[in-house]
């Protein structure tokens, strides 16, 4: 029972973390570059939460869509000053423009909101629920809910719409897509809205949850580098398993072994997995590392 | 903007504004070298405004605000170029991070210029250097109380040590185990986190495991408020006695008021729990200068801010005098009285302060002084 409590908690745990790897790929497929500043949206997206909820005081399930449009614009912003710019230059150069713009957005948050932990507004209602002996806290039933609504809607868009086509055109080869007239530029900006607007979901599912600092990017971002190197580079059933895969070692491997252990343990997963698998376990999809 | 961020923006303004006129006019100034950005931002704000705030309430001095970060070579940056002229520097009021200050005093050593810090890095005065002064009780002061509180008032004998892994909790940690052992309570269980760890469930259960009677916390302050939100949804109902950082207000707000019931906290001081006129009146214009409840760092650093001005008023000018005036004399401050150990140790008292389970405001339940002198 007790090892089926702490599964659930690291089901929940790595919902949220899938929705920051997700973003990662969606970037990292489209400009073949990393973009270092995923996790300091991530933290963006919590304090995009926490003010609205001091402006509008309504439910949480209310504030989500406001706190994805509001990152998709930051995300449009941060594509104009860290990608465009730099968009015939080496991939090195991007990554290394979204490491500043990471610090920018840490250091803003500072000053906006101060130092301390703050935390979101819940979804729904707080509290817990238990069923068969297992408790669960309401606000992880709608982080696993809210994150398999919103992966479930991003593979729709990519899969089944003209818009996800061109998307995808985009992300396979870039100078394809414009020869065949579609708008590269356009379909990159858009990308980078879709992954802040999602970093910001989980910002605010995190945020209520966990907390939120303006230094916590920095750890979101570890997280999802290492879901989608287990995985496979560029690979989003890959990202997603992954991040289970970080939250998983963070709870039920954690309570078998010391914290400091478990996070040694996963290091050596994922170098046996890279010994065994060299492209991660889905496959590599781009060909391509930053 | 942060109220707090802009009233020492436009200070250093000022401030530099003073300084053109320095050399004519001499006024004596008091760089700021605090962490900003970063993981001791908190920490290192609520140094800044209680710096910031004795020296506004002293009109004859000036002062400079420089983030240090979190890395040694920014702060050691920042203090080169406070002192770069060296034209009346009182004296330079540095970070609470203990890294940063282990390299800042060799430059205090070599320009011979007093260093006034709270950090609670131990080291920081056992090197020799007789140009540091710290004003917040280390951990040879507030674990201690800590873990007396443990033993001595809640009689438990059992505890479980949970800490983090940074300097500062393996610090703590070894000063909570030895004087737990030295109280005959062997810890049952205890744990390193990263401050990273979001899901603290596993440490719990482990915890749990060993049958403790007692949880002690020694962390920082969102993963304490984690851990105590955490115990209180699996329904651990035993008592909680955490380190400094659940005292801070915005520890507390974190979490409901029920959530902290049987939960107190070791600290220097607790301004928003009131106890005097003074504090009270302290409080009270620190929220509305900053927009925000003060904690212990910033009232230590307010206090020692306010030692720094009245040595001056004392005739202490000059970087030798201000070394020994701060080394041979007593003040009472509004969290201590405060007086050197002989190795610049100024803060020897702690309190224990416990949260009632319907508000958010602790109440001082226990004071321990001269904790490391009785030693």
């Amino acid at each position: 029972m007790e090892f089926l409590q702490l599964a659930l908690n690291g089901v929940a745990l790595g919902a949220a973390y899938a929705l920051v790897a997700l973003g990662f790929v969606l970037i990292l497929n489209a400009t073949g570059a990393v973009n270092f500043a995923q996790g300091d949206l991530v933290a963006a997206g919590g304090f995009v939460a926490v003010a609205l909820a001091g402006i509008l005081p309504a439910p949480g399930y209310l504030l989500l869509p406001l706190v994805a449009i509001l990152m998709a614009a930051l995300g449009l912003a941060v594509s104009a000053v860290a990608y465009w710019p730099l968009r015939d230059r080496p991939p090195v150069a991007v990554f290394i423009s979204t490491i500043a713009l990471g610090i920018i957005i840490q250091n803003g948050l500072n000053g906006l909101f101060g130092a301390e932990p703050r935390a979101a507004p819940p979804l729904f209602a707080g509290g817990q629920l238990e069923f068969f002996g297992l408790v669960i806290a309401r606000q992880s039933l709608s982080i696993m809910a809210t994150a398999a609504l919103l992966i479930g809607a991003v593979q729709l868009l990519l899969t089944r719409t003209q818009l996800g086509r061109r998307l995808r055109a985009t992300a396979q080869d870039r100078e394809v897509a414009a020869a065949l007239g579609i708008p590269v530029g356009a379909m990159i900006a858009l990308t980078f809205a879709l992954a802040a607007a999602l970093a910001g979901a989980a910002g605010m599912l995190l945020a209520n949850r966990y907390f939120i600092t303006p230094t916590h990017g920095t750890d979101f971002i570890v997280k999802a580098y290492i879901a989608v190197v287990i995985g496979g580079w560029g690979r989003i059933g890959g990202a997603l398993a992954g991040a289970m895969l970080v939250a998983l070692f963070e709870t039920v491997v954690a309570a078998w072994a010391d914290y400091a252990v478990a996070t040694g343990l996963l290091y050596v997963a994922m170098l046996t997995i890279l010994v065994f698998r060299p492209r991660g376990l889905f496959g590599e999809a781009e060909g391509r590392r930053a | 903007m942060q109220p707090g961020l802009f009233v020492p923006a436009v200070s250093t303004v000022v401030s530099l504004t003073l300084l053109c006129g320095a050399a004519f006019t001499e006024v004596p100034r008091y760089p700021v070298l605090v962490p900003l950005t970063g993981f001791l931002s908190l920490e290192g704000t609520s140094q800044r405004n209680g710096a910031v705030m004795a020296l506004e309430e002293d009109a004859s001095v000036a002062y400079e605000v420089h983030d240090t970060g979190t890395s040694p070579e920014v702060a050691v940056n920042a203090m080169e170029r406070a002192l770069r002229d060296r034209i009346h520097t009182g004296a330079i009021i540095g970070p609470i991070l203990g890294t940063q200050m282990l390299a800042m005093l060799p430059l205090a050593e070599e320009y011979g210029v007093p260093l006034v810090t709270i950090s609670g890095t131990a080291k920081l005065t056992e090197m020799g250097n007789p140009w540091i002064f710290r004003f917040f009780p280390g951990d040879a002061v507030t674990k201690v109380a800590h873990a007396r509180y443990v033993v001595e008032e809640l009689g438990r004998r059992r505890p479980a040590i949970l800490y983090q892994t940074t300097a500062y909790g393996q610090s703590g940690r070894g000063q909570l185990e030895t004087t737990f052992r030295s109280l005959g309570a062997e810890p049952v269980y205890q744990e390193g986190l990263d401050v990273s760890v979001k899901d603290m469930t596993p440490a719990l259960s482990k915890a749990m495991a060993a049958r403790p009677d007692v949880l002690v916390l020694h962390m920082h302050s969102g993963p304490t408020a984690l851990l105590i939100r955490q115990a209180r949804a699996r329904g651990i109902d035993l008592p909680i006695v955490a380190g400094s950082a659940m005292h801070q207000p915005s520890t507390a707000a974190l979490l409901e008021p029920s959530e902290l019931k049987d939960v107190c906290a070791e600290t220097g001081a607790s301004p928003i729990s009131g106890g005097s006129p003074e504090m009270e009146r302290f409080t009270a214009e620190y929220r509305q200068k900053f927009g925000s409840d003060p904690d212990a760092f910033a009232l230590a650093q307010y206090d020692a801010t306010r030692m720094l001005l009245l040595a001056r008023h004392a005739g202490a000018t000059g970087d030798a005098p201000l070394r020994d005036w701060l080394a041979r004399s007593e003040y009472k401050g509004l969290a201590m009285t405060y007086r050197s150990d002989g190795k610049g140790n100024m803060a020897h008292d702690a309190v224990i302060v416990c949260y009632d389970g319907e508000t958010r405001t602790p109440h001082i339940v226990q004071r321990y002084e001269g904790v490391d002198l009785a030693n």
